[in-house]
């Protein structure tokens, strides 16, 4: 299946987005939809860090005109959920964080919601709060849980997911290195920033079954929590769950949030559909963003500049509740163990609960900050060791088919080919060593590229209904959040089928029909939903074709015969019509069903929709329609107990260079150049990919310069755009997007994923490259101008 | 449900007898940059709100022997005038970076200026062009020089019954060269670090200066003027060196608070690098007029 097809028609071209709704702005998102009695909620969050709920008085909210329900804990069941179920979606007890859910309020329009969250009055009593990961980790730290999930009393603030990864013996290998180096590294809380804010509108139908219109990139996930929330409310409906148009998710739909939970609440309390949608100050304050880490990292290597060993600690700020940021570890195992080849290692991970805001999935799923920890370390060891940083990597350099530490199988990997591209096209070697306030950089990285086994299923169903007008629609479970899948589904199923992009339609984002999928995420989604299609478009085209065969020679006969009643001159040609009734001799492209041995002959050819069309409308009752369906599972391995095991079919691989420009009189860095080659098996679409690179590394500059969610004793202090930074159009940031295609085997047409990977490299890029321009090394993101002056004065008094 | 009541007086006598029936409980509302993020965010509750928007005779740029700008002239139309441009380049690189297009279209000087943040981008040029401002209200007109026009974050010498109407800067003298520099993180969409303008202005030879203005942004409660700074360079041959030691005297004379855009000590130190880069630019600048002149 992996081959590549030397004759394809549309997979491998930049076709142009398809979903023009969305410039148009016709496109719907979940603001833009209003339902028949629909009420609007709002959700009053704790004014304390950490405190213990006295009283809540919500009787002057309840009289507000216009209110339809106030929900707190004390008048709703009490459902545990979350990953840990170390949450109720209404705190009853304490307040363990300045987003924890007080309150919620439906009302007949979002002023009176608002002005009735003015009415309720909460009344705390604060405890000790704790907001550093370590200072929690202490014994003596204030309890943010007293109790787990299971109502038995904790003794600290770790959470019980003991992450380790071990090969190989780092400490033999440690003696026999010629040159070590230790450092520490630290990053920050980061948000994914979508375009579009949280959202969705809860309904009950009139079997008590729940209708959820969602921002979810996991609809079925999603269904089965709601579905078990609604069991443990004592409820017998089952949920349904529609996903509109999404703005962004970058891993922030990917666990149900907890102002799901209360929509469902106060849709089942007043009976209406309840609409939420975050303001842009809600999102920053009560969207779940990425997790910072403290990372202790040593590695070593020989006296060639081989590695050795990697040992690697980490310390997650888990915040107060558990979400899927928890699990980023199980992703930086695969940098930690497998970034070029080093045969001894170890890593740890613990996640810390405090009192600050908690975590989620974010784009890398915890392979940034584990590569930002790698790749400072690899230049502090190839400095050691007196290598240039891209000749030590290369030397180092994963190769193709090699089995890693961690169990990973690499497949095609055309690793050192990035490094070379970076080197040749950023002038690494005149720009390296300058110490002239410009310097270059560079960093690796790995990821996977072929679907992510992290459930018990990685697979997709998909559906394909053809319709006697000779149009395709694909019916699939995967859901798109703006990368434009649509485009590359119609382009795929063009080619699987032998129709037409424009003859392809794409129905998804309804449980009730769409086929199961695990989730649009882990760069998943172009690797999984090609391989359905390429099984779902065989049977199509098979299918087709039968029809085809047993259809075609009395249809050309009949034309024929009618075109000579038409036209006195016509002469009827004498054909052999055998070789159209075997399947074997047809083919289907471009929505014409032809001889495939004689694609000239112009007597055999017919547009699929007529024989569609002759065979599905027969008059007899023997009429046929062609409908096909493929549910595609990886062949890729869950992570056994010790964290080993093939988690992708694939992975992809790539490097990053930069040079800069530093001010050292403001601190302020200027990237004059950014070379970003991926390995992306092959380019589905080339200019989409492009677009996944672009936006991708913009997202990771910001992660290395200028975004950040600021906190002081826990409380979010810059929730707005104009304080967290991400960068705009205006910072011209000039990437060069290299494409590299090795041709997956694996992978459908050849293909890997590229959703996540180019915002991996970019800050540990830019860093070294600062490093090499100013010999300051700024440890812990993001590098401000702040920051970066005061190392560079530090150094210079140091010289002095 | 919050609301008020919107206004659209066609001339300034209309908005002040506007002005004057609804007292405190109104709010001016010019290009509402500022008036409606202070809304939402319910730092502001008016009653009524009387927009300027559709005054004809508070949206002009007027270039005689001195140059008149109306209090409700865009920023956009301050970036597109080539006057402006060519002839106070320190205003153009302020208009011309405040926000984004979209921002610019909307927001207008008296705005900016009224609005009294500290970080107003377009307060500094205006304070080294020692701009008269001319406000108006029903019992007559005043007029105030800019540096006695800011009294602290927020706050103006303007009452609550008068309209500013337009600002007066006088041509500046041959040989001037002036200039604007926003330290921003980010090339839009961003509020300064600190703000720096510098005019210069020399004697024949464009060493010795005869006028120095120096005005900072976001080192103060209010936008401030560097005196003496200013008075350090005054007569003084402006070059690197003395340009480095005028900023070492800004920064002295800079007060300037750590707030979660920025540390105190980098923002003196800010004042200090920029004052001399800034005065650098100036310097240049007065020197290429000078050879276009002659
Ligand atoms: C996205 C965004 C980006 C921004 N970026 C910048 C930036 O980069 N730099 C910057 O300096 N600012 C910035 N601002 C702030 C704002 O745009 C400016 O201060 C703008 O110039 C305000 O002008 P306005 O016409 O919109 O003022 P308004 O909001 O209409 O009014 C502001 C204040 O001035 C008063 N006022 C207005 N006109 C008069 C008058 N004629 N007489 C008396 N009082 C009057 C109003 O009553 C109000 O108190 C930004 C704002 C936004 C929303």
């Amino acid at each position: 299946m992996g081959e590549r097809l030397m004759d394809e028609l549309f997979v491998g071209k930049s076709f142009a987005r398809m979903d023009k709704d969305k410039v148009i702005g016709r496109a719907n998102f979940i603001n833009d939809i209003t339902l028949p009695r629909m009420l609007h909620a709002k959700i009053l969050y704790s004014a304390r860090p950490h405190a213990r709920i006295k009283s809540i008085d919500t009787s002057k909210a309840e009289k507000l005109m216009g209110v339809r329900a106030v929900l707190t804990g004390f008048n709703v069941p009490e459902v545990k959920v979350g990953f840990l179920g170390d949450q109720t979606p209404l705190k009853k007890d304490k307040v363990r964080q300045f987003r924890d859910e007080v309150a919620a309020v439906a009302a007949i329009d979002e002023d009176t919601a608002e002005e009735a969250l003015d009415l309720i009055k909460v009344e705390y009593e604060d405890l000790p709060a704790v907001y550093d990961p370590i200072e929690a980790m202490k014994p003596d730290a204030p309890l943010v849980h007293e109790f787990d999930a299971r109502g038995k009393p904790r003794r600290n603030n770790l959470l019980p997911l003991p992450w380790k990864l071990e090969a190989g013996d780092v400490r033999k290998a440690r003696e026999s290195s010629k040159y070590v180096v230790k450092d520490r590294f630290s990053t920050q809380w980061v948000h994914q920033t979508c375009m579009g804010t949280s959202g969705g509108i809860a309904e009950f139908d009139v079997n008590g079954n729940l209708i959820f219109r969602s921002v979810t990139n996991v609809p079925f996930g999603g269904k089965d929590r709601l579905d078990m929330f609604l069991k443990n409310l004592g409820l017998k409906g089952r949920s349904r769950v529609l996903t509109p148009y999404v703005g962004g998710s970058f891993g922030s739909k990917l666990d149900t949030d907890i102002y799901e939970f209360i929509l469902v609440l106060l849709a089942w309390k007043t009976g209406c559909p309840v609409k939420i949608v975050f303001s842009r100050k809600e999102e920053f304050l009560a969207s779940p963003p990425r997790q910072p880490v403290i990372a202790t990292v040593e590695q070593g290597c020989d006296s060639n500049g081989r590695l050795t060993f990697r040992n690697i600690d980490m310390i997650l700020d888990n915040g107060a509740y558990t979400s899927w940021g928890a699990t980023t570890p199980s992703v930086m195992m695969i940098p930690v163990s497998s970034l070029y080849r080093v045969p001894n290692v170890k890593f740890q991970a613990t996640c810390v609960y405090t009192n600050n805001i908690y975590a989620q999935a974010m784009r890398g799923y915890g392979n940034p900050q584990a590569t930002f920890v790698i790749e400072q370390s690899m230049d502090q060891l190839a400095e050691a060791s007196g290598i240039d940083a891209i000749e030590f990597r290369k030397i180092n350099a994963n190769v193709p088919y090699e089995k890693t530490p961690m169990d990973l199988k690499i497949t095609t990997c055309p690793m050192s080919e990035c490094l070379e591209i970076v080197e040749k096209r950023l002038n690494w070697s005149e720009k390296r060593n300058q110490k002239t306030s410009r310097g270059v950089g560079v960093a690796s990285f790995l990821h996977v590229g072929g679907g992510a086994r992290v459930y018990l299923s990685d697979a997709q169903g998909i559906i394909m209904k053809v319709d006697d007008e000779g149009k395709v629609t694909v019916i699939t479970g995967g859901t798109d959040q703006g990368q434009g899948s649509e485009t590359i589904i119609k382009q795929m199923v063009a080619e699987a089928t032998g129709f037409r992009p424009e003859d392809v339609s794409i129905f998804q984002g309804d449980t009730e029909v769409c086929p199961w999928d695990v989730g649009t995420h882990a760069s998943r989604h172009a690797f999984i939903t090609g391989h359905a299609v390429l099984l779902a478009g065989a049977d199509v085209k098979r299918k087709v074709l039968d029809l085809a065969a047993r259809w075609m020679p009395e249809m050309i006969r009949f034309d024929l015969s009618k075109r000579a009643r038409k036209d006195p001159n016509f002469q009827v040609p004498l054909l052999d019509f055998s070789p159209l009734m075997d399947t074997n001799n047809l083919e289907l492209r471009n929505a014409e069903v032809f001889l495939k041995d004689d694609p000239e002959n112009k007597h055999f050819r017919l547009p699929v929709a007529k024989i569609l069309r002759r065979a599905h409308l027969v008059g007899t009752g023997k009429g046929e329609m062609v409908v096909a369906e493929a549910f595609y599972d990886p062949p890729n391995e869950m992570l056994n107990r010790e964290g080993k095991g093939n988690l992708s079919c694939c992975y992809t691989f790539g490097a990053h260079g930069v040079e800069v420009e530093v001010d050292e009189e403001t601190g302020l860095v200027t990237i004059l150049n950014y070379v970003a080659a991926h390995d992306v098996g092959r380019a589905i679409n080339p200019m989409l990919v492009k677009g996944q690179i672009y936006g991708a590394t913009v997202m990771g500059c910001g992660y290395a310069l200028t975004e950040e969610i600021q906190t002081n004793h826990g409380r979010v202090m810059n929730p707005n755009l104009l304080d967290y930074k991400i960068l705009t159009a205006k910072d011209k940031i000039p990437i060069d997007p290299v494409i590299v295609e090795p041709i997956e085997p694996s992978g459908p047409f050849g293909a890997k994923g590229i959703g996540e990977p180019a915002c991996v490299p970019s800050a540990p890029a830019i860093v070294n490259a600062i490093y090499d321009a100013v010999g300051v090394r700024i440890k812990d993101l993001p590098v401000t101008p702040e920051k970066l002056l005061k190392a560079i004065k530090e150094k210079k008094a140091k010289e002095q | 449900m919050r609301t008020f009541d919107y206004f659209k007086p066609v001339c300034v006598e209309e908005a002040l007898f506007l002005l004057n029936k609804f007292a405190d409980k109104s709010k001016l509302v010019a290009g509402g940059t500022d008036v409606m993020v202070q809304w939402k965010k319910r730092i502001i509750s008016p009653v009524a709100l009387i927009s300027l928007r559709n005054i004809p005779e508070l949206n002009f740029i007027r270039m005689n022997d001195c140059l008149e700008i109306g209090s409700a002239t865009t920023h956009r139309s301050l970036e597109l005038s080539a006057d402006i441009k060519s002839k106070f380049p320190a205003i153009y690189d302020a208009v011309s970076n405040i926000g984004s297009v979209q921002v610019r279209n909307s927001a207008t000087i008296g705005g900016n200026l009224c609005n009294a943040a500290p970080s107003a981008d377009s307060a500094p040029p205006m304070l080294v062009l020692d701009t008269g401002v001319n406000i108006v209200s029903s019992d007559g007109q005043r007029s105030i020089p800019i540096d006695q026009f800011f009294k602290g974050p927020g706050k103006t010498v303007v009452q609550p019954n008068e309209v500013v109407k337009s600002f007066s800067i006088a041509t500046p003298p041959e040989n001037t060269g002036m200039a604007y520099w926003k330290h921003t993180r980010r090339s839009a969409m961003d509020l300064p670090i600190l703000g720096v303008a510098v005019l210069l202005s020399f004697d024949e030879d464009i060493k010795t200066c005869v006028k120095a203005r120096i005005g900072l942004s976001v080192v103060a409660p209010t936008p401030i003027r560097a005196r003496k700074a200013e008075e350090f360079l005054l007569g003084n041959v402006v070059n690197e060196a003395s340009l480095d030691e005028a900023g070492k005297i800004a920064a002295s004379e800079c007060s300037p608070r750590t707030t979660i855009r920025g540390s105190d000590w980098y923002r003196r130190e800010m004042a200090r690098v920029l004052v001399k880069r800034v005065g650098l630019i100036s310097t240049e600048r007065a020197s290429h007029f000078s050879k276009l002149e002659s």
